[in-house]
């Protein structure tokens, strides 16, 4: 083996610098969570006083149940639609590649971009959907109501980022070894059996990794949301990140702020720990 | 009847394709068409399907210098984070891979943590430190904040590809007499060159993206693209031509870059565990 000095000194540049941008901050904000501070100079040590305010705060509650409600179902519809699409066009040989660089499109997009489209096409007084709806007889207020604001956002995100499910499945299914399924179908297997009994349970880990990777992104939902809605109407789309940058850049309130982020940091580390260990099988 | 049977499967997977591709492509278009239409033709009830496309729309925002400024801001941005991700990420992937370091598996840990981990736990105490250090507001400072993200994502692609090249190369130069810094220069460089191209343009589609760090570390002179694109969207009014075409700025480096490395978009997705 080669000098372990040196190994070190070739990581030391990576350590400095993800010290500085991910562990210094981490524990600042930690630190900071058991004082008052308000962006002025008063900082008195108040112990767990924000922890224990935010678990009796209403509006807290209201955000972590629409972080967890966004998150819940953009992912499931992400996963599920993006499995079946992943199954279909798998069957496909000739045009393939032009579809799944087509389908790549939107993951390409930023998150404030995919905001504005979907604004400039649901506006309810301009929009080209809404007045499509209107020819067949339907109606939404999507961002304009409380009842549909959130169901609106979980669209969006499903047409924005579904495709990331889509091509790492595709990518899973195509890498499965030819024999067993040509011995499946000689048994006589419908092509759907095939799907169900070999080519889902052989990618099992993969859907697993897809899954825990858009849930903690999904949890994190800042951009689409803060471009969208802004959190609104009232309190109706307001999510973690989106409720943390306001407490802390609109309200000051520093502390306060840092208190929800690291709350909902230990939800995600926890994710990502339990992640790892899958990712580890695959590997 | 047999040959429609046969084709059954194929038929119904074209149809789930192309309504996939239509689902994809028709809000896009629909935008690229919002952003060609004058002022007074884009929110005619009913829509113009057939008008006479002008480029006005990119005119005046291409002679919008707070606009352009943020396109700028975001290439100075991107280049200098990504020099810095690709260099320090190359040396870390190669002690990884070469050198038997204690502590490997909470490093990566480490790694996948601060990637996932919510961005306002770090910006919000950034905010106070970046001021006093002069990083607030400077595009330094924001590629360096990029580094949470883009770094460990960096290091995880060149690791993988470091992992391809086998390791009789190696030994032999060292039997050659190479250095440590010799042989990364001149054998394993050049043999992971096409992976370092693939891992700087997905770099490059994540930070043009991004707008949350940007949000809170940026307040007006290097503020990104998407900051500029966001500002169309005025409290006072909404420059809706400026947002059309703005967004199709936007889009169509990333889309072009994405072609171009597509072969590892997979591996990128998921950190590398999966090969595209």
């Amino acid at each position: 083996m080669f000098k372990n000095t040196t190994g070190y000194f070739f990581l030391l540049p990576s350590i400095i610098i993800l010290g500085f941008t991910s562990v210094y901050p981490a524990i600042y904000s930690f630190i900071l969570s058991f004082y008052n501070w308000n962006w002025g100079v008063q900082q008195d040590f108040v112990g767990f006083s924000n922890y224990l305010f935010l678990l009796g705060d209403k509006e807290f509650w209201i955000v972590i149940k629409n972080t967890f409600l966004f998150a819940f179902f953009a992912c499931s519809i992400e996963v599920l639609l993006g499995i079946i699409l992943a199954i279909y066009i798998d069957r496909i040989n000739v045009g393939s590649g032009l579809i799944r660089s087509i389908l790549l499109i939107p993951l390409m997009i930023s998150g404030i971009v995919v905001s504005l489209m979907s604004k400039m096409m649901l506006n309810k007084l301009f929009g080209v959907i809404p007045y499509l709806m209107k020819q067949i007889g339907f109606s939404s207020g999507f961002y304009g109501t409380k009842s549909s604001a959130m169901w609106t956002l979980i669209g969006v995100d499903a047409w924005w980022q579904t495709a990331f499910v889509f091509i790492i499945i595709l990518a899973g299914l195509q890498s499965i070894p030819k024999e067993p399924i040509e011995a499946a179908r000689i048994d006589g297997v419908s092509e759907w059996g095939i799907t169900r009994y070999i080519r889902l349970p052989m990618i099992r880990s993969l859907i697993f990794l897809v899954i825990l990777f858009r849930s903690i992104d999904t949890l994190k939902i800042f951009d689409l949301v803060w471009g969208a809605t802004g959190g609104g109407p009232g309190l109706s789309t307001e999510v973690v990140q989106t409720y943390a940058y306001r407490t802390a850049y609109g309200f000051l309130q520093m502390s306060k702020a840092m208190t929800i982020i690291v709350i909902f940091s230990i939800i995600v580390a926890l994710l990502t720990i339990f992640y790892n260990r899958v990712d580890q099988k695959i590997r | 009847m047999i040959l429609l049977k046969k084709h059954k499967h194929l038929i119904t997977a074209y149809i789930v394709a192309t309504l996939a591709v239509l689902a994809t492509l028709l809000p896009i278009i629909w935008v690229g068409m919002l952003s060609l239409k004058s002022k007074g033709e884009t929110f005619t009830r009913p829509p113009k399907w057939f008008f006479e496309p002008t480029f006005t729309n990119y005119v005046k925002i291409w002679e919008n210098e707070l606009f352009t400024n943020t396109f700028i801001n975001s290439i100075l941005i991107t280049s200098i984070a990504i020099v810095l991700s690709i260099s320090i990420a190359l040396f870390a992937a190669f002690a990884l891979k070469r050198y038997n370091i204690r502590f490997k598996g909470a490093f990566m840990q480490w790694l996948l943590i601060a990637y996932m981990l919510p961005e306002f736990l770090f910006i919000i105490p950034m905010y106070g430190i970046y001021q006093k250090l002069g990083f607030y507001d400077a595009h330094f400072g924001l590629a360096l904040m990029y580094q949470v993200h883009v770094l460990p994502f960096s290091i995880w692609m060149l690791r993988s590809f470091l992992d391809e090249v086998p390791k009789e190369i190696d030994d032999a130069a060292t039997m050659d007499g190479c250095n440590a810094f010799e042989t990364l220069y001149k054998i394993y460089l050049p043999l992971i060159l096409p992976g370092i191209t693939a891992t700087a343009i997905l770099n490059a589609i994540w930070i043009w993206n991004e707008l949350t760090i940007a949000l809170g570390l940026t307040f007006s002179d290097s503020q990104p693209i998407t900051l500029g694109i966001a500002s169309f969207r005025g409290y006072i009014s909404i420059d809706w031509g400026g947002m059309t075409s703005g967004s199709i700025i936007a889009i169509i480096p990333m889309v072009i870059f994405a072609l171009i490395a597509q072969k590892h978009i997979v591996k990128g997705l998921t950190l590398g565990s999966v090969k595209g």
